[in-house]
């Protein structure tokens, strides 16, 4: 009997023969076969179509049953690589590892960027917060661009898609992540994705594509043996929790130190720098008709955790496929509806999909194909950050023993915000803080809306008069709009406390101006490629094609940005401009840019052997000065599949394929619009935490831009060198791919910073070179494969990148993240994304130097550089094992050496909540391994100056929250069972799978406070920067999948 | 092709405009500088003000504590804000109207640079704001005293361009004078008195010179303010602050300067400060003591210095550049030290006193006249009365000027260090530190000082 290791279903017409004869049969409905084996055969070959041959050695017994697997690596693989060509994949001379739909989906993250973290090596993912709707970031051999993007382009079926990240909020420091737009992309949809890691990958795509490309195939309709037509829905259920919280301490409760011994318990304090827990009853919060609440002086030990609730989120899919003689079609429908694990259903996330993919042929020569996308998305998220609206923060802010996790009944007095009132109809709050909202209240009033239509589509034409000779015209289209709205309310309530001691002060009120605000992105992006490819073979051996090919793109963006000014809203509760206090801060802009490119690429092949091919590019870009507009790149790429000069040999059998490859490139980048001249703006005078805006008192005034613009830029130039190999051992049970890479990025067009005394602050400039080095390996092997059906396959990935920024001409160091306190920064002779930071002093020996006199820690004079957010190295492993119908699957990956900064420290060390603030003797405690100066400036071990934790731990300098990122994570882990056919035959189902599954399940950080991948600067270059960004989310549910 | 790429000028912004629209930009520019952030850190320097107690924001000010980054936002404002404005207005100024601006332009720039210079010393000034016009992007620092020698060089070319004659120029748009040229004039020559009683210590000859050649000048008889207005972002710079802080009531009353007001009977101190609640009178709590729980309420700034973080009418309150007040008292130290012929030291003295209670209309009852009566005969006690009521006249609203004549006289003598100092016994904040945007971003940069080095003028 035959079968097949998918689901042990028989396998139907396997073809068998007896090795080194012509003796041969087929295998009968039931998949069992009978052969007639002459004297002297010692072993039978089978053949399924798409299942790799087997041999089986033929023993004593009569039955000799086959476990048939398919064959996933097919040497003669097709790669769609840039401009969505095929290509074989032995041609290629650069690395374009591919993955497929299943690869993808294991882990149901509704993120397609993030289902590709730990499958590739070269390919950086940050995850955020693992959250339906939260962004992702994917850098392809490091970021080589100083203030430009560092993302890989996202091309879906040949057309480039738009992945912004606009962060909401003000900034960073309050962001709401709305997410990134190449996350809309249903993975359920999605047939392949290659990774073009490099420039030269990519070149066709020109200036786009210098952080290499995700190429991602879409599902077509496919020609069936069995049925025309086939209805796949699939349905997921997923629960979600918080991956990560801060260690806690649950030793000391609210209030703070007075003096030795002393401690003031104060009920308004966010602080627990009070005494140590006592369990004993004890009176707490406001005082309301002379009634104080009462609990145990003791640790609430899960008051934040159980803040949060059980998040959960419902995936479905319905697609139909199938295919007629000379037409294709692929509809799909999905829905994804999640309630996220903050309390009530306050952060939710809708989204629907619809996928349109079809093709006709419509006379011999002609081929059409249409594919068309829509999305509708409809969002509430929650902010982050230092900011009124922000949950989280509200949440760590919470002293060990008040039981946050119970007061989410605002209409209790105790919890309540403005629900209480006086005679005259005054609002009080009746909540304990004074410093925070209570954040139930928060999430039901703050609100951040976004809702999105997206729009994208292509249609492609090809017409092959000759055989030989190919004519393709193809135009997308990406169009979308992206809304936000933001509604924080206005309100002041004093506190409502009747205590004879007066614990809440008249001068604690909450208040808030309340503001509106509205955000419009509309882009529209259209783009057309012509393509004339022709190809010729010289003789047997050798073959040889050309094409060429012109490329028009236009991007058009309509930004209206729209809020109320600092003084907020007239009325509280009335959301609209009309009711804004003064004018309404608004930016209105549109940006168009505009690019004309032609290309060419010639392939030339000999026998299976060696391959060589070149592209070259010149574009013209709308957005450089005319004199310098036009620019010109070329690439060259080189394979040599050494292993078919011995291909029959017995080392062929060892090493079943051997490739070298090598490439070179280089990439011209245009700017940003608009960066020629220097504009002039309304005036906004921003002091801080207050501002003067224009008109004022009804007189207009205008400013000179604080941007310079330069007429004189020229095309950034990035060129990247590659050489790599694959090798496949003993017909292919063990594969490695190898990689080493060498980017360097030149003439950057960066707006660098001035010095304010220039009268400005920005001027834009070609300067600065940043270089990525780096190697990347891939390892898959096949140990186990047993006749019953069992397989295990192992997998693994290296990634090293050594990423430096050589040179900045002007500046040496530019800003592209952090706050006030810490810049992240891009600085000379150090790799891109570096903390600076003023940290402790320091001596000579590393050991830290306390004040002799209180033995607190003293601060380093200036800032100092404290790592970088890149890790030093990414590696991942994973194993899918199959049995029958049953496949279990997991993945590990780590990132290792980075750094990130933590607000979330900042914060529970600030309020001595942390763990680390009860780790020491709270009154007094050496620090560890200090020195003081001994008065003569020699530094002497200190042995008896202790420092108070209070007036140290919460004043830390910001040095201190720059924490190692390292961490090992079980990305993912499904377990799918799969109904044999056998048992479905008289169901209408074609096909029946069942699976759990799970992402970010456990996670093991080298930091105590936040899961490093967690983020506030979205998926832009700011990385690394927790500022009290949402926590990441670990998910798990279960799945089925079936056809018809 | 080249006109299908021809798309590269920003459809929603101009690259050309009237000058004139960038006069009233670069005023409240500089009123947010000396309104908001010069106007908290020389309140507390000054002694008026102090950091509150169960609130944090202005902590490290208290304690001599200040960090470079802290006063990156005033100098942005002032160098890339006003001055790079003004410059455009005096660069385009090629006709009789633009050129009646750019007389105003180069008075602000005066004014703008003396502040500048006083707060922070050595500064760039002929190659600041050069970037635009002439890609200089490593601007040089001048030493102070060229810094005042280009301030006197402005203020001429400024008074020279003035004609009052002239029906083309500024209406409305000129948020401080309402285009009335006298008065610019009459500004003009009290920032020359002002700059050059400066240097009074360093250079008492040049000094004397310079202000004998302003004889028979006119002289500011009214405030030159901004008056803010209650609509959102019109409101006063320092309110302003307050409310993005959520109201939070962080500066109040400081004990240095409402004793003395107290125990001198003068009434105003019950105008720049309020009571708190369940409090009479008015109390401070004594300098940088914000670690202290007091067992008393105490007094916080007033709305009329827009500092009263609860109250609306905080956001009207004015930002004075110099005020009639000081005018009269600069006047009358001028005649004081004989430099000023004709003039009449008492009487200027008085007329100081009177311009500070009407500006804010109190009632002055015997204050003034008891002041008066007590005006000093000796040369150095005058000055150092005349200094004296100049600071209870600029309580909460020229508070950077206030300090600033303290560190050039001394006094008021009465100042005490902040309980939570940092600095040794005996020292002082007589400086502002440079901006760490400056320290970071110009090649030119000379190099950090300490907030203990005094100004080129502070010789006493």
């Amino acid at each position: 009997k035959v079968t097949s290791s998918d689901d042990g279903s028989p396998v139907i017409g396997a073809t068998i023969i007896v090795k080194g004869t012509t003796t041969g049969t087929v295998t009968n409905v039931s998949g069992d076969y009978t052969i007639q084996v002459p004297e002297g055969a010692n072993a039978l070959i089978v053949k399924f179509v798409g299942m790799k041959d087997q041999e089986i050695k033929l023993g004593s017994g009569a039955k000799h049953n086959v476990v048939l697997y398919p064959d996933v690596t097919k040497l003669t693989e097709t790669v769609v690589t840039a401009n969505a060509i095929r290509r074989d994949k032995s041609s290629l001379g650069y690395a374009a590892p591919t993955l497929k739909n299943d690869e993808l989906t294991k882990g149901q993250s509704s993120s397609p960027l993030n289902a590709l973290a730990g499958k590739v090596a070269g390919v950086n993912i940050s995850t955020s917060a693992n959250a339906p709707g939260s962004s992702s970031r994917i850098v392809l051999r490091g970021g080589s661009s100083i203030t430009g993007n560092n993302q890989a382009l996202m091309v879906v079926d040949g057309i480039p898609i738009d992945n912004s990240s606009i962060t909401g909020g003000e900034s960073s420091l309050t962001n709401v992540d709305f997410g990134n737009r190449g996350n809309d992309l249903n993975p359920d949809d999605i047939e392949s994705v290659t990774v073009l890691k490099g420039p030269a990958a990519a070149a066709l795509y020109g200036s786009r594509a210098s952080n290499g490309a995700l190429i991602i195939t879409t599902k077509r309709g496919k020609q069936n043996a069995n049925k025309k037509n086939e209805v796949t829905l699939s349905s997921a259920v997923t629960f979600s929790n918080v991956a990560k919280l801060p260690d806690f301490q649950n030793q000391y409760g609210q209030g703070y130190r007075i003096d030795d011994n002393e401690y003031y318990n104060d009920p308004i304090e966010n602080w627990s720098w009070g005494p140590a827990f006592t369990g004993t009853p004890t009176p707490w919060g406001q005082s309301i008709n002379g009634v104080r609440q009462i609990k145990p002086y003791s640790a609430a030990k899960n008051n934040v955790r159980d803040f949060f609730e059980l998040g959960k989120a419902a995936n479905t899919n319905l697609a139909l496929s199938g295919a007629g003689e000379k037409t294709t079609y692929y509809l799909s429908l999905n829905s994804l509806n999640s309630d996220g694990v903050m309390p009530g259903n306050y952060d939710k996330y809708n989204k629907y999909g619809v996928r349109f993919n079809g093709t006709a042929e419509l006379s011999n020569k002609i081929t059409s194909s249409v594919s068309f996308n829509y999305n509708k998305i409809s969002a509430r998220m929650i902010q982050g950050g230092q900011a009124d609206g922000s949950v989280y923060d509200q949440v760590l802010q919470t002293p060990r023993d008040i039981p946050l996790d119970k007061m989410g009944d605002l209409n209790n007095p105790y919890n309540s915000f403005g629900n209480l009132q006086d005679e005259n109809g005054v609002p009080y709050y009746g909540y304990y803080g004074v410093y925070s909202y209570n954040p139930y209240f928060t999430l039901k009033n703050f609100n951040n809306q976004n809702d999105v239509d997206r729009l994208t589509g292509a249609f492609t034409l090809e017409y092959k008069p000759l055989p030989w000779l190919d004519l393709l015209e193809r135009v997308g289209a990406d169009v979308y709009s992206d809304r936000r709205t933001y509604k924080q309310p206005k309100f002041s309530y004093n506190p409502i406390d009747d205590s004879p001691e007066q614990f809440y002060a008249s001068s604690n009120p909450q208040t808030s101006v309340g503001t509106y605000g509205k955000d419009q992105y509309d882009l529209a992006e259209v783009v057309h490629d012509f393509m004339v490819t022709a190809k010729k073979d010289f003789g047997p051996d050798f073959k040889a094609s050309l094409m060429v090919g012109n490329n028009i793109r236009q991007r058009r963006l309509n930004t209206t940005e729209l809020k109320t000014n600092d003084n907020g809203l007239v009325i509280p509760g009335w959301y609209s401009f009309d009711n804004s206090d003064g004018p309404i801060i608004q930016n209105d802009r549109l940006s168009r840019r505009r690019l004309v490119g032609v290309y060419s690429e010639l392939n030339l092949s000999y026998k299976n052997i060696l391959y060589v091919g070149a592209t070259a590019r010149n574009d013209w870009s709308s957005t450089l000065p005319k004199q310098n507009n036009s620019f010109f790149y070329p690439s060259v790429n080189g394979s040599f599949v050494f292993s078919e000069l011995f291909k029959d040999s017995q080392l062929g059998r060892i090493l079943s394929y051997g490739k070298l490859r090598s490439s070179w490139a280089k990439v011209g980048n245009d700017a940003d619009p608009y960066l020629l001249q220097t504009y002039y703006e309304r005036t906004i005078i921003n002091g801080g935490f207050g501002s003067t805006t224009f008109p004022f008192n009804s007189i207009n005034g205008y400013t000179l831009s604080n941007l310079i613009g330069n007429a004189n830029l020229q095309p950034e130039i990035t060129t990247a060198f590659e050489v790599g190999t694959e090798l496949n051992f003993l017909d292919n049970r063990l594969s490695i791919d190898f990689s080493y890479y060498i980017n360097k990025s030149k003439n950057q067009i960066i707006n660098v910073p001035l010095a304010p005394s220039t009268g400005s602050t920005q001027k834009t400039l070609n300067t600065g070179v940043v270089e990525n080095k780096g190697v990347e390996v891939g390892v898959r092997g096949t140990p186990i494969r047993t006749a019953s059906g069992f397989s295990l396959e192992l997998f693994g990935t290296f990634t090293r990148n050594v990423n430096e920024v050589v040179d900045l001409d002007i500046a040496n160091q530019i800003v592209i993240g952090g706050y006030s306190g810490m810049s992240i920064v891009a600085a000379k002779g150090l790799p891109y994304g570096t903390f600076y930071a003023t940290d402790l002093r320091r001596d000579d020996q590393g050991r830290v130097i306390v004040n002799p006199r209180t033995g607190i820690p003293l601060n380093s004079t200036q800032a100092i550089y404290l790592g970088s957010y890149n890790p030093k190295y990414q590696a991942s492993w994973g194993v899918n094992a199959g049995y029958k119908g049953f496949n279990f699957s997991m993945l590990f990956d780590t990132k290792q050496g980075g750094k990130f900064f933590s607000r979330t420290k900042t914060i529970t060390d600030f309020v001595g909540t942390s763990a680390y603030s009860a780790s020491m003797d709270r009154n007094g405690d050496i620090y560890p391994n200090s020195v003081v100066d001994d008065g003569t400036g020699k530094f002497v071990p200190n042995t008896s100056v202790k420092y108070v934790a209070q007036d140290y731990v919460p004043y830390q300098p910001a040095g201190q929250q720059v924490l190692d990122a390292s961490y090992i994570r079980l990305r993912e882990a499904s377990l799918t069972y799969r109904i044999p056919r056998s048992v479905l035959n008289r169901t209408p189902f074609g096909d029946l799978t069942l699976g759990l599954f799970g992402n970010n399940l456990a996670l093991w950080a080298k930091n105590q406070y936040a899961d490093p991948e967690v983020n506030s600067g979205g998926a832009g270059n700011e990385q690394g920067f927790d500022y009290t960004a949402q926590p990441s989310l670990r998910n798990f549910g279960f799945n089925v999948r079936v056809t018809f | 092709c080249s006109k299908y790429l021809d798309i590269n000028d920003d459809p929603t912004k101009v690259d050309d405009l009237d000058p004139a629209y960038l006069l009233p930009s670069a005023q409240a520019a500089t009123a947010m500088v000396v309104g908001g952030s010069f106007q908290i850190t020389g309140g507390i320097w000054a002694q008026y003000w102090t950091q509150g107690v169960s609130n944090s924001q202005y902590t490290t000010t208290d304690q001599y504590n200040v960090q470079a980054t802290d006063f990156d936002r005033p100098w942005l404002i002032s160098y890339a804000g006003a001055l790079q404005d003004l410059q455009v207005i005096v660069n385009n100024a090629n006709s009789t109207r633009l050129a009646q601006y750019a007389a105003i332009a180069e008075l602000l720039k005066a004014y703008q640079f003396q502040v500048l210079t006083d707060a922070f010393g050595d500064v760039p000034v002929a190659d600041a704001v050069k970037a635009f016009s002439d890609n200089v992007i490593a601007p040089k620092y001048d030493a102070q005293k060229v810094v005042y020698d280009s301030i006197f060089a402005m203020i001429d070319r400024g008074l020279e361009n003035i004609d009052p004659a002239s029906t083309a120029g500024p209406g409305e748009d000129d948020l401080i004078f309402g285009g009335d040229m006298n008065k610019w004039i009459a500004f003009g020559n009290t920032l020359k008195l002002r700059a050059y009683m400066r240097l009074s210590e360093i250079d008492p000859t040049r000094a004397s010179n310079g202000i004998a050649a302003l004889s028979g000048a006119s002289f500011l008889t009214e405030d030159a303010k901004i008056d803010y207005v209650a609509a959102g972002g019109n409101n006063n710079p320092l309110y302003a602050e307050i409310l993005g802080l959520n109201f939070t009531q962080n500066l109040v009353a400081s004990k240095t300067a409402t004793d003395q007001m107290n125990a001198a009977g003068d009434p105003r101190v019950s105008v720049f400060y309020k009571p708190d609640t369940d409090t009479t009178g008015i109390t401070g709590i004594p300098q940088g003591s914000f670690r202290i729980k007091w067992t008393y309420n105490f007094s916080i700034p007033s709305s009329v210095v827009g500092a009263s973080a609860r109250e609306a009418a905080s956001a009207t309150a004015p930002v004075k550049f110099m005020s009639a007040a000081e005018s009269y008292f600069l006047q009358a130290e001028a005649a004081a030290r004989g430099w000023l012929p004709g003039a009449n030291a008492r009487n200027l003295y008085q007329a100081g006193i009177t311009a500070s209670f009407e500006a804010y209309d109190v009632a002055p009852g015997t204050f003034i006249t008891n002041t008066v009566a007590a005006f000093p005969a000796t040369e150095e006690a005058q000055i150092q009365a005349i200094i004296t009521q100049k600071y209870f006249a600029m309580c909460g609203n020229q508070n950077f000027e206030a300090w600033t004549e303290w560190r050039r006289t001394g006094y008021p003598s009465f100042f005490v260090q902040s309980v939570s100092s940092v600095l040794g016994a005996g020292q002082w904040p007589v400086r502002f530190l440079y901006p760490n945007q400056e320290v970071t971003r110009n090649p030119s940069f000379p190099g950090a000082k300490l907030v203990t080095e005094k100004m080129w003028w502070d010789a006493n």
